[in-house]
């Protein structure tokens, strides 16, 4: 029995693990960080697997438990992100059609992410998720409304972190 | 924003450029252990918990009370000693019921309050202690002060002199605020590194639905 439960989650896990990197990528800098947070979030995941009831989808409780355990359980060792690790840390891929303002906009949108605060940052992982703000409210526990009024006010800072 | 709007379509044309982790390590991961601030909640509430509870077994005043010979002291004490246990217990309950609430399936407000919830539960399980260490210090002190026939010495000589039983007092008051005051830092400095986070966090979600 209890074999099954874990390889039906492993398998599960596998398939959702990119929602978890994703948030590993925006909460810490560098490759060990962003190993350590994985670890701490799939065993959380395990650990609540049981009260998994499968009324929702696998996917939607992972943001859940994945964001709870980036923002509240997990110790942190490094707050801040250099630029050199900010750098290292990015994945671009090179189109075609390279566009390089663009492109330059988009680093320094990353670097401005990355100065948010830890609730900030995960109101903009949802958004970035494309997640409705009811989702976003329910997740973070706060009410519909001030999910919103909370995301144009990261818009603002975010603003006013690209034009000082 | 114009600007997020590039960053949503950069965030979704590198949502499947991470490596990817295999199912052997995600078997190795959920077998090792969890170093969640709960965790360290947890071992540092327990080891508190004993302490004060063994600690009440070591300042034990059995032998002054012998000394003293008056049998309802004795019985006093017996009670309050009861007392205690029960209130140890009733701590330890609410302790596990509220560590039980702390999941990572509820939503983030939720589970902050439930973690910050259990651990107040500690900590007044230490100010009810550090408040009954002080209070029967004072008790003891001056029940040895009256009753306990070794004092009687002490007791002519202050009489005596006023300024000598100023000091007396003044030298306890002392001590107990200095015993208290390293309590407070080190408290501060244990659960400052551990919750300062958390502590931010959830002030900013309450702000948030001010």
């Amino acid at each position: 029995m209890s074999e099954n439960l874990e390889q039906s989650f492993v398998a599960q896990l596998k398939a959702n693990q990119n929602i978890i990197h994703k948030i590993c990528r925006l909460y810490t800098a560098g490759e060990d960080a962003h190993k350590d947070l994985f670890q701490e979030i799939t065993i959380q995941l395990w650990k609540a697997y049981p009260k998994f009831r499968g009324d929702s989808k696998f996917s939607t409780w992972t943001y859940r438990v994945a964001l709870n355990t980036a923002i509240t359980l997990y110790r942190k060792t490094k707050r801040t992100i250099s630029t050199v690790e900010y750098e290292s840390h990015q994945h671009f891929v090179k189109d075609v059609d390279y566009n390089y303002e663009e492109e330059e906009q988009i680093k320094l949108m990353y670097k401005a992410v990355y100065q948010l605060n830890d609730i900030e940052k995960a109101l903009v992982f949802m958004y970035l998720e494309d997640k409705d703000y009811q989702e976003i409210a329910e997740t973070l526990g706060i009410s519909e409304v001030n999910a919103r009024v909370k995301m144009n006010r990261i818009k603002g800072k975010l603003k006013k972190i690209l034009n000082p | 924003m114009k600007e997020l709007d590039l960053l949503k379509k950069d965030w979704k044309k590198n949502a499947n450029s991470f490596e990817q982790i295999s199912e052997t390590e995600i078997y190795k991961m959920i077998h090792k252990k969890s170093s969640s601030i709960v965790k360290w909640i947890l071992i540092i509430s327990i080891l508190e918990i004993l302490f004060w509870t063994v600690s009440n077994f070591f300042f034990s005043t059995d032998e002054m009370l012998i000394k003293i010979k008056h049998p309802e002291m004795i019985f006093y004490l017996e009670v309050m000693t009861s007392f205690n246990y029960v209130i140890v217990l009733i701590f330890v309950y609410f302790f596990y019921k509220n560590y039980k609430t702390i999941s990572t399936t509820e939503s983030t407000k939720l589970l902050m309050s439930s973690i910050l919830k259990t651990r107040k539960t500690v900590q007044y399980y230490v100010w009810y202690n550090l408040a009954m260490a002080v209070i029967s210090s004072i008790i003891s002190f001056f029940i040895a002060f009256i009753y306990n026939p070794d004092m009687e010495f002490f007791r002519d000589k202050l009489a005596a002199n006023g300024q000598a039983m100023f000091m007396t007092i003044g030298i306890f008051m002392l001590v107990t605020l200095v015993f208290l005051g390293l309590f407070w830092c080190f408290y501060r400095l244990l659960y400052g590194t551990l919750l300062r986070r958390l502590f931010a966090n959830y002030k900013e979600l309450k702000k948030i639905d001010f």
